[in-house]
């Protein structure tokens, strides 16, 4: 890769941090507390739109930036995990189990859906 | 030592700053300095403020900015001397002032005043990796206070203090082994001063404050409601309310965390403020000692929200927490004789304290 490619990398990598940030604060500022409604709707939309730019079938570097760079960082496995775990830690035994099951569950349906839309733009 | 003390407590968020310094670094310095003799920097896991913006560990995002606690307890001219310089540094935030009683050194005989007897609130200074007797200071002393039949004790993890004057704040890679700990108890007075000596003689260097309060619950059974107090007294000087709920981080309400079940309804009712400190281990009512143990899901160390406000607002406040708390909870009630709410658009309150007979 040339090293404009990894230039870019590095810029839209941030810039899809800052997103996943500034969308959870607000997703989370509002929404109920019960589940972590910002970090579901941050993996989701990141799920869709993967799915969305592999249905497309990009260039290999434009798919790079836009996908693995900008939804690779936009998404977050980690803040996934770690919030399941605080769920279990305060003994909300059921509600863990549900944010892993419907994330899991709906990321698969979201990720088909947007290849499927991607295949046929 | 055996005199009147004034307790400094001061709310604020963790990334509060002074002068660009972090406020609670800034605080402490100013409690070292001054050389005070018990003070302790707590961090919050979850509260909101006169503003009603919710922070907690829960989630990623919003935990930045975690509510942090500090306290400040030394004789009351020396808390009077540094007034002005927190109020200088401390822009922000709610701070009250409350008496106590600061015993340390050779721990005597200590008789608790008749109108202190209705119940009396034992706070213990200790150091995170002291030890007593072959057990962490702050388990042997918990374990001492159960014994003695007391209603509840929380143990709060310090990240910064003094003890005796002596500073010590923790580092990532040290033992912190000074780092003082607070371990705040609740029970009848005639107990707490029989078991004062004894106390005395587990501790090598004791350092403990005595307050008056009231138990309005226990383990869901209702004792008595929070002193009816007036909005002020008889010099027209405000008076607030503090309630206090000492719980297990497991005791649920609804299937939600019993304590933040407690901050969300507070939160929702316009209450002036709740913060939660997650303990370290603890006791209250029938159940035994718990905390964390190795590789568990579920975390079991002991769980202390506060919430202080106007009297009329605390009679709504304990409504509803003796609705949340059926099954749980050990719930206290304290007169605040200062406080000083302050943030952008003004202030309110006062620092002189009123007096009322209860």
């Amino acid at each position: 890769m040339s090293a404009w490619v990894w230039l870019a990398v590095l810029v839209v990598g941030g810039l899809g941090a800052i997103g996943r940030f500034l969308l959870d604060s607000l997703i989370s500022g509002r929404a109920g507390r019960e589940l972590p409604y910002g970090t579901f709707t941050i993996n989701m939309l990141g799920a869709l739109l993967l799915g969305l730019l592999a249905g497309l079938a990009l260039a290999p570097t434009l798919y790079t930036i836009a996908g693995t760079a900008t939804i690779g960082s936009f998404t977050t496995f980690s803040t996934w995990m770690f919030e399941t775990q605080r769920l279990a830690e305060d003994s909300e035994i059921r509600r863990a189990v549900l944010n892993t099951v419907a994330s899991l569950a709906a990321g698969f349906a979201i990720a088909l859906l947007g290849h499927a839309i991607g295949v046929g733009l | 030592m055996n005199e009147d003390a004034l307790k400094l407590t001061t709310y604020f968020g963790e990334r509060d700053r002074a002068g660009g310094r972090l406020l609670g670094d800034e605080l402490l310095d100013v409690y070292g300095g001054h050389g005070l003799q018990a003070s302790v920097l707590l961090r919050g896991a979850e509260g909101f403020g006169r503003l009603a913006h919710l922070h907690t560990d829960r989630l990623l995002t919003l935990s930045e900015d975690l509510p942090v606690v500090s306290v400040a307890v030394d004789t009351r001219p020396r808390i009077e001397s540094l007034l002005d310089r927190v109020l200088e540094v401390k822009r922000k935030g709610l701070i009250t002032l409350e008496r106590a009683r600061l015993l340390s050194g050779e721990i005597g005989a200590v008789r608790l005043p008749e109108r202190l007897g209705e119940a009396t609130k034992l706070t213990v200074y200790v150091g995170r990796q002291e030890r007593v007797a072959g057990a962490p200071a702050f388990v042997a002393v918990t374990d001492l206070l159960r014994r003695r039949g007391l209603d509840g004790a929380t143990a709060l993890l310090g990240v910064d203090g003094t003890r005796h004057g002596r500073r010590a704040r923790a580092r990532f890679f040290a033992r912190n082994a000074g780092v003082p700990m607070m371990v705040i108890a609740v029970g009848a007075g005639e107990r707490i001063a029989e078991l004062l000596p004894e106390l005395g003689r587990l501790l090598p260097e004791p350092l403990l404050t005595l307050e008056r309060v009231r138990v309005c619950k226990r383990d869901g059974e209702l004792l008595a409601t929070p002193q009816e107090l007036p909005g002020s007294d008889e010099h027209g000087l405000a008076m607030w309310q503090k309630l206090m709920v000492h719980m297990s981080n497991a005791a649920t309400h609804d299937g939600q965390p019993l304590h933040q079940a407690i901050v969300r309804r507070l939160r929702e009712s316009g209450a002036a403020g709740a913060t939660t400190l997650r303990g370290v281990w603890g006791f209250h009512g029938e159940h035994p000692p718990h905390g964390d143990r190795l590789l568990q899901i579920r975390r079991h160390v002991p769980s202390l929200t506060i919430a202080i406000d106007t009297p009329a607002r605390t009679a709504l406040a304990f409504a509803i927490i003796d609705e949340l708390t059926r099954e749980h909870g050990l719930v206290t009630s304290e007169m605040v004789p200062a406080f000083q709410a302050l943030g952008e658009n003004g202030g309110e309150g006062g620092l002189r304290l009123a007096r009322h007979e209860l």
